[in-house]
């Protein structure tokens, strides 16, 4: 089942009213980074009522969890709750549901420092900014983190150039 | 961290890959690149027609 996908899950997730913020790979390309990544990371609300709606978006999408595809383990409200990382497939392609990123930083958190982009016909998703996606890899500082963190900045560096 | 990661690696995201033929990964590929594409020719439109609405 190919996938890559990733408006349909998008369009899911804003259909359902879900709260979610674009991150990770996707969130940097959308700012110009040139990064490849073929999964979509987006971090969720928490709160009971997003949970309920984000359970009928992954029924829609028939998501499951993907390091035991064979099972087809589907996350429950006690999952999406969590602050933990919920590694999916889906039909469009894969998604990973962050209840937290780097060092906690949570939905509530992160909304203001993401900027609303237009991602399709009457679709629009609030996306991580750069900057912020900089200063939570500088503060993991794993290996991957790091890797990727030249990158970002220069990215930030033109974008503001281009301004 | 989430069972689907070894040493920050995603695993599952890897395993995933392999399960699809070499003809799905490019589909998938395209796919991910279209939506891409999708996107950012949107907001190039919409920065354009913004820009000449401050002309006027």
């Amino acid at each position: 089942m190919p996938g890559g996908r990733f408006l349909s899950i998008l369009r899911t997730l804003a259909e359902c009213r879900v709260e979610f913020i674009v991150v990770g790979g996707v969130a940097a390309l959308l700012k110009g980074a040139p990064i490849n990544t073929l999964d979509l990371d987006v971090v969720h609300s928490t709160s009971p009522e997003n949970v309920a709606r984000l359970l009928t978006a992954l029924k829609e999408l028939d998501a499951y969890y993907r390091f035991q595809p064979e099972l087809r383990l589907r996350p429950d409200d006690s999952h999406l709750c969590s602050l933990g990382h919920q590694l999916l497939l889906t039909r469009f392609g894969p998604l990973d549901l962050l209840g937290a990123i780097g060092k906690g930083h949570i939905y509530s958190d992160l909304l203001r420092h993401t900027a609303e982009i237009e991602v399709g016909e009457n679709l629009r998703c609030p996306v991580l900014d750069l900057e912020t996606q900089i200063a939570i890899k500088e503060e993991v500082g794993g290996e991957k983190d790091l890797r990727v963190l030249p990158l970002l900045r220069q990215a930030l560096a033109e974008s503001r150039r281009a301004k | 961290m989430s069972p689907g990661y070894v040493d920050e690696i995603d695993v599952s995201l890897i395993r995933w890959m392999l399960s699809l033929t070499p003809a799905e990964r490019l589909e998938t590929l395209e796919n991910f690149l279209d939506d891409l594409a999708e996107i950012t020719d949107r907001n190039a439109r919409r920065q354009i027609s913004l820009d000449s609405s401050y002309t006027r």
